[in-house]
């Protein structure tokens, strides 16, 4: 039997051949996927800054809280979002301890140049890369800077340093001989690195150099840190364990890159076989007559069964392996893009191991042969002489089972319409949506023949209007709605997962603009790193009502922990800035120990007014905070307002990166900033199409991300209507021999994907506007989901253009063979 | 090697007839739309003669193949092949009796086309898991005179040498019966007369038994026999048909009908 799938698939490479395509992309995908989740789950970053101290010692860089679970107890950690200190008197237990050469403490500032970001340290702990002068000597007094090899500066010029606070002019008096990978440096004297850093008697890290470089002495040092820092916060960093500690970020990165991963790869792997199915039933459609033969002559249903299987089996084989590796290449594109759009830090490399290809390779085989097997099931079991008679014309029913499970699965889809009009974070609603669009898919794909018969009795009385090409392109609809219900699924699973990826973050981008653009009070926005003093000065300008400045930051709050954007703010007067919306209590009441938060935050949270919440900084520092107003547009202020002081001492970044300014001219406001370099004065009209530019930008690593589903499902699209037409052959060639001119032939072949892409349009878009409506209304409270006109228009051109070039290419190819040759032929 | 004592050799000895049809209805459709294709058909094929089907179009004619062949079972009646009674037998046991005992011939698309000529004529003996005697192969091969064609693939052949191979597969398995359904309706009559010969050369030199159904009177005339369908029912026999005399007892149907 081997032998015969074998066969077959050698003689008809191009029947397979979509099949062989959508498995191929299939295997690529989930491969690119399994890379990213791979990468997440296990993926490291090499320590740079902290290259040269074997032994660093930091602050535990995670949260861990514990759940309770009926009976069980489980820890949960998640790694912090800021960057957690250690009490500086930490060093102090480690000096001196035997076998440990030097202990080097660390301070860690952002320090802002003209030429953009860069990490400012002590001199005193150049030593933990090492760093090295190659020109000039340390900075000695506080005006004084060595700057890395990449600044391109040389001693004796001058560089303007935004750091944490005012912008200060310093000398430069060194040049290193190295410059890091991801970043660039600067080296001030120890206190006035110290003064930059704002926090008083904590350090970031502290290097451990060990007596001597022998790997024994190492592990006795490493044992001497671990017994003297028992019982402080303090963790010991060792090897690669290091670039954790160094790059933050990553930890978060990676978090983002297995939740993205594990969506992206689950949607394509369900896409995958939706498509394979179909590209499967379709292929064995077109092999009725052919089957039909074999049972009649010698094979049991069993054996035409496990034909089949085996056909997908060597068709999965031979797509596989090129489609896992190929996926390689996919997961460097995709990590590239991540890179460029700041998803994912460049120093975060790819783990390439074999699972992910073995997997991929797996699921392919799988995908395929039960894809096969399913499409197998009714031809294989039909009667030999019912499969003869029935070669040329289609069953009149479509099974019951096949029916109820179509009706199964739009139960689920609807049930999941519910499910999502009530999840309200970005977080736990973005992956429903798309399983919701798969689904309905299903849906259709399941009920396509009832669907299609239907549909096709509305749409194609307008077709008989044209007398030959439009009749005959009716007459074909209608009775092969079996082969119509393959094409019209990807169709409509094209237009419904397109229309839903690009307009989800639409949806929330758009209420999030309404929010804020309502809420806004402000009638100027200073944006950029904004220093206090230059808020200072704006403050005192005449006819300035009220100035609030805002820091951005993420905290955990609540029984549940859970993870909400937040911004601090200067509590003065707050509501002449803001209007966040307040329907409880007022913002007038945020102090130190309150903070202010969002409707659904607070659902989140089981939290009233008035109620005391446990809240988890940045950093991981616990307070307790009491809640003094409940707003509604959290879309646009955030889900937590907290007084600026009390996360200020918590984040990585202190300066507000945007200040709201009420009263005051704009003249005015501009030459009170005009000294700060980076700080822009901007209209509120100006800070809102930032706002939309950003959203837009948002929007891009969105759709390029998803863009490979997107993809698949074009390439579906072209499958199957290539299949489907390379498919009718001989039925052309009979059109042709019985006198339709080649011009009739492939306007009737036009007409048919009108009707079946208008088919495909309409359902599309209804499960597209029902899952967005479904996600809007769980996200933003209205059932009001954004579909851009232009956008949409724009799928759906590209769609209705993809489904006629993808019939009318086989379709001319059919043609051009001589019809009577055709026609003869023993197999089309 | 004579082909005669090979069968000879596997043929249960009792019985002078092939396939026995007894009081076999075969209703379509059920209720308002039920359509009759056969009513109370009795008959018995002759072991080792060449029987030809006749009928006019909606006679009947297939499905009486399709019901004596085991591949559709009568609604009421019983069907025995060979002293073997396919009333309630499951399809995968009539799958396997049809590759042992049965051959069929069908009127186009016999041919799996990825498969070569040696593949397609094979076919059934790999599908029941059987060896293949490469003597006897060849021997088949000759016969239908396609030694040279061995490794052609259906698309390669004509018309008249497709049905040649359908020939040779229905013959590798040495079967009971020989079913074919309208085996030169679709060739110019050269090559149909090929076919005919060679089906009759089967009964000839081989004692093959063979049921043919067909519309065509000269086919019919090559026959040992033919019965007349119409209407579902067994209406006329004749034997030794001769094409002149089947044409007009067909006129005579066809008026009826």
């Amino acid at each position: 039997m081997l032998s015969l799938a074998w066969h077959t698939l050698r003689n008809r490479k191009g029947a397979f051949a979509g099949a062989f395509v959508a498995l191929m992309c299939a295997a690529a995908l989930i491969t690119a996927c399994g890379v990213l989740l791979d990468t997440g789950l296990r993926g490291g970053v090499r320590p740079e800054r902290y290259a040269g101290a074997p032994i660093v010692v930091g602050a535990d860089q995670q949260v861990h809280w514990t759940k309770d679970k009926k009976d069980k107890v489980k820890t949960k950690s998640k790694p912090l979002t800021e960057r957690a200190w250690l009490p500086a008197d930490v060093a102090e237990r480690l000096r001196g301890l035997p076998g440990v050469r030097r202990v080097v403490p660390e301070v860690t500032f952002p320090a802002w140049t003209a030429r953009g970001p860069a990490a400012g340290h002590a001199w005193d702990s150049a030593a933990l890369t090492p760093f090295t002068l190659a020109t000039g000597r340390p900075p000695h007094t506080a005006g004084e800077v060595v700057v890395d090899a990449r600044a391109g500066l040389r001693p004796g010029q001058a560089l303007t340093v935004s750091a944490t606070a005012a912008p200060k002019t310093y000398t430069v008096v060194g040049v290193t001989t190295q410059a890091l990978p991801s970043g660039s440096s600067l080296f001030f004297a120890a206190p006035e690195a110290r003064r930059l850093a704002r926090r008083p008697g904590q350090v970031s890290a502290i290097g451990v150099f060990p007596a001597s470089a022998q790997p024994s002495a190492q592990t006795s040092a490493e044992t001497m840190v671990r017994r003297a820092l028992r019982g402080t916060p303090a963790r010991v960093y060792t090897g690669d364990a290091r670039g954790p500690l160094e790059f933050i970020d990553a930890a978060k990165s990676r978090v983002t890159l297995v939740s993205m991963g594990g969506a992206l790869g689950g949607t394509s792997l369900l896409v995958a076989i939706l498509v394979v199915v179909g590209t499967f039933a379709l292929l064995i459609e077109q092999r009725r007559r052919e089957l039909a033969l074999l049972r009649a002559v010698a094979a049991t249903p069993r054996q035409v069964r496990r034909m089949i299987g085996r056909e997908a089996l060597l068709v999965g084989a031979a797509a596989g392996v090129p489609g896992a590796a190929a996926g390689l290449g996919v997961a460097r594109w995709l990590r590239t893009l991540f890179v460029d759009h700041g998803v994912m830090p460049a120093n975060l490399a790819l783990r390439l191991s074999p699972f992910p290809m073995a997997a991929a390779l797996l699921a392919t085989l799988i995908a395929g042969w039960a894809a096969a097997r399913l499409s197998a099931r009714r031809t294989a079991r039909i009667r030999p002489a019912e499969a003869l008679a029935e070669a040329a014309a289609e069953p009149r029913r479509p099974p019951l089972a096949r029916t109820l499970i179509g009706l199964f699965a739009l139960a689920g889809h609807v049930t999941l319409l519910a499910v999502l009009g009530a999840l309200d974070t970005e977080a736990a609603a973005t992956p429903v949506t798309f399983l919701a669009v798969v689904l309905a898919a299903f849906a259709v794909a399941l009920l396509g023949p009832v669907i299609s018969r239907a549909a096709m009795a509305l749409l194609t009385q307008p077709l008989r209007l044209s007398r030959v090409s439009g009749h005959l392109a009716a007459a074909n609809t209608r009775a092969n709605a079996r082969r119509f219900a393959s094409v019209i699924t990807p169709l409509t699973l094209a237009i419904g997962m397109t229309c839903t990826i690009l307009f989800v973050p639409a949806t929330v981008g758009d209420a999030a603009t309404r929010q804020a653009r309502d809420g806004a009070k402000a009638g100027h926005v200073l944006t950029g790193r904004v220093p206090p003093d230059a808020t200072a000065t704006v403050r005192s300008l005449p006819g300035v009502r009220g100035v609030t400045e805002i820091v951005p930051t993420t905290i955990r709050a609540g029984a549940g922990h859970g993870k909400y954007s937040a911004r601090g703010l200067t509590p003065e007067a707050p509501a002449q800035t803001i209007d966040p919306g307040v329907r409880a209590g007022s913002l007038d009441r945020l102090a130190a120990g309150t903070m202010a938060v969002s409707a659904t935050a607070a659902g989140h949270m089981h939290a009233r007014l008035a109620d005391e919440v446990p809240v988890t900084l940045g950093d991981g520092t616990p307070v307790r905070a009491r809640i003094v107003a409940i707003y509604d547009r959290g879309l646009g202020f955030g889900d937590v307002l907290l007084p600026y002081d009390t996360i200020t001492a918590h984040v990585d970044d202190p300066l507000p990166r945007q200040v709201l300014v009420t009263g005051g001219s704009a003249d005015a406001i501009r030459q009170a900033v005009r000294g700060y370099p980076g700080v822009h004065a901007e209209s509120a009209g100006q800070a809102q199409e930032d706002r939309q530019a950003k959203q837009a930008d948002n929007a891009e690593v969105n759709l390029v991300i998803m863009g490979l589903i997107i993809a698949f499902t074009a390439i579906a699209i072209v499958n199957t209507l290539a299949v489907a037409t390379a498919g009718r052959a001989r039925e052309l060639a009979l059109l042709r021999l019985i006198g339709t001119t080649r011009r009739q032939v492939l306007r009737m072949l036009r007409l048919e994907t009108l009707v079946v892409t208008l088919t495909g349009t309409l359902l599309g878009s209804a499960v597209a506007v029902a899952t967005l409506s479904a996600y809007a209304t769980g996200m933003t409270g209205s059932a009001r989901p954004s579909f851009p006109p232009l956008s949409y228009l724009a799928v759906l051109t590209a769609v209705a253009t993809l489904a006629l070039f993808a019939t009318a290419l086989p379709g001319r190819l059919a043609l051009t063979a001589d019809p009577a040759e055709t026609i003869s032929a023993p197999d089309g | 090697m004579l082909l005669g004592n090979r069968h000879a050799a596997g043929r249960p000895a009792a019985g002078a007839e092939a396939v026995r049809l007894t009081s076999v209805h075969k209703v379509y459709g059920r209720g308002a739309a039920a359509v009759t294709a056969l009513e109370e058909v009795t008959v018995g094929i002759p072991r080792g003669g060449f029987t030809a089907v006749m009928g006019p179009s909606g006679s009947g004619k297939s499905t009486f193949l399709h019901c004596a062949a085991g591949l559709d079972t009568p609604t009421s009646g019983t069907v025995r092949l060979g002293g073997t009674d396919l009333t309630g037998m499951s399809e995968v046991r009539l799958t396997e009796l049809r590759r042992s005992r049965v051959g069929f011939v069908f009127q186009a698309f016999n041919l799996v086309s990825s498969l070569d000529v040696t593949q397609n004529v094979t076919l059934p003996l790999r599908l029941s898991g059987r060896g293949i005697d490469k003597k006897w192969l060849a021997e088949v091969l000759a016969r239908v005179g396609l030694s040279d064609r061995a490794h052609h693939r259906p698309a390669e052949l004509s018309g008249g040498q497709q049905q040649r191979v359908a020939i040779a597969r229905a013959l590798v398995t040495s079967p009971e019966v020989i079913f074919a359904d309208e085996p030169t309706g679709a060739l110019d009559s050269e090559a149909g007369r090929e076919v005919l010969t060679l089906l009759r050369q089967a009964v000839d030199a081989a004692g093959q038994t063979v049921v043919m159904v067909t519309h065509d009177p000269v086919a019919a005339g090559y026959a040992d026999a033919a019965l007349f369908l119409a209407d579902g029912r067994i209406v006329d026999s004749m034997t030794r048909p001769s094409a002149d005399r089947v044409a007009e007892r067909m006129a005579v149907l066809g008026g009826r009908a």
